[in-house]
């Protein structure tokens, strides 16, 4: 005997499926989303910034077809600088053709966004909340866009020699999970953001040659973050 | 939907696997879905170019926590189906109406999660930068592929005994292991948000 009740069951789920992907495929292509507060970034055309259109040729059509096994790798460097309108900072670690990349306005918007960096050194990673890292090589620098909930950033980062870079520590302080993630910009100047149990606030300075950072009352070490 | 699907294996006494014909399609079949759902999710997941956004629900402050609500949902009801499941067989007491009940969970469950599964590959792809995101993919989708067995398998009577269960062990263990890397992660890491 068969039963027709599980086949339905399976449809059913299969129709929820097509019905959320061709949700998600037109949301995205919208222009201007009517409903939501993080407005997808218009996935056509990375940088409609009006400052970043010439540096970046539109990255992600290049780094789609290469899945290949024999890619060369850009570089490992470290990059750090600040976004166009000078509020954050962002940061990007390349190791072997991988990435991670830290956000960080040193208030309460951050995000740590990892990814693959194509041969032409162009590059997308992706971070939680939906928050993407467009950006290429360039000579010595990297110059890229970074969407994060509903805001649109372009920014600048020139290599970063240590102690320059980006850093984090995590661990339990009095009962907290506490976690810091830090930009140390080629000035020496620090934006760093330290969640304690998920709430952000601004961080307080670690030493650059040491990593080291009270927190709480309590001594940690804030490690350089290497993809 | 007037027969108990479970309780059916439980009044014939197991049958040795018959030795050809078309009962082995029985298996072959569902055995082949599962693969071809947990594959192709995958390899959708790996080719195509993470979107890295979709959309929102209103009232949610991000799309991980509407995912991670709705996974934690879907977990709650997969904690039913284990209940549901030991009362069908006997193993605990349950009301005449476990069968439904654990039919009913199930399928909230499964609708439940697919949103999330969609959002998943859609926006973030099949990745396998750490050990927990590595497991998370790789999980998520070969839930996703047993469920299809289990619902195939559910069509036929005089299964082996153990079949049943075992396979929604298999669908129980992966959906835990798909929640604890993601939704208890997010939680953990950003609060217990909406």
């Amino acid at each position: 005997m068969k039963r027709t009740g599980p086949l339905f069951t399976l449809l059913a789920g299969l129709l929820l499926a097509l019905f959320m992907l061709s949700l998600n495929a037109t949301t995205g292509t919208k222009p201007a989303s009517t409903s939501q507060a993080d407005s997808p970034a218009d996935k056509v055309s990375p940088s409609p910034a009006p400052t970043a259109s010439k540096a970046s040729p539109s990255p992600s059509p290049s780094a789609t077809p290469s899945p290949s096994p024999t890619r060369v790798s850009a570089p490992n460097a470290d990059y750090a600088g600040r976004t166009d309108d000078d509020s954050s900072a962002v940061s990007v670690s390349l190791r072997d053709g991988r990435a991670i990349a830290y956000f960080c306005d040193g208030r309460d918007k951050e995000s740590w966004l990892k990814g693959d960096v194509g041969a032409d050194g162009s590059m997308k990673l992706t971070g939680d909340g939906g928050s993407v890292l467009n950006g290429t090589l360039k000579g010595g620098s990297l110059r890229g866009t970074v969407d994060i909930e509903g805001g649109h950033y372009a920014f600048t980062a020139d290599k970063a020699v240590k102690p320059s870079g980006l850093y984090r520590a995590t661990a339990t302080v009095r009962n907290a999970e506490v976690d810091g993630g830090w930009i140390v910009l080629s000035t020496g100047e620090q934006v760093g953001i330290l969640k304690r149990d998920g709430k952000p606030a601004p961080a307080p300075r670690i030493d650059p040659e040491t990593g080291a950072v009270t927190i709480d009352g309590q001594r940690l070490t804030a490690r350089p973050v290497t993809p | 939907m007037t027969v108990d699907p479970n309780a059916a294996t439980q009044s014939f006494p197991p049958r040795p696997p018959a030795p050809s014909g078309p009962n082995a399609a029985r298996y072959l079949v569902p055995a082949l879905v599962a693969a071809a759902v947990a594959v192709g999710l995958g390899a959708y997941g790996k080719v195509h170019d993470p979107e890295g956004t979709a959309f929102n629900l209103a009232g949610f402050s991000s799309t991980s926590a509407v995912k991670s609500w709705l996974a934690t949902t879907a977990f709650g009801f997969a904690l039913v189906q284990v209940v549901s499941a030991l009362m069908v067989y006997g193993k605990l007491p349950g009301p005449g109406w476990s069968a439904k009940l654990h039919r009913w969970s199930g399928r909230i469950a499964f609708l439940v999660a697919v949103p999330v599964a969609v959002h998943c590959l859609y926006a973030f792809g099949y990745q396998t930068y750490d050990s927990r995101v590595m497991w998370h993919s790789l999980l998520g989708c070969f839930v996703f592929g047993v469920f299809s067995a289990k619902m195939l398998l559910l069509r036929w009577d005089r299964l082996p005994g153990w079949l049943l269960p075992v396979v929604g062990g298999l669908v129980f263990t992966a959906l835990t292991i798909v929640w604890l890397t993601s939704a208890l992660w997010f939680f953990r890491n950003f609060g217990v948000t909406t």
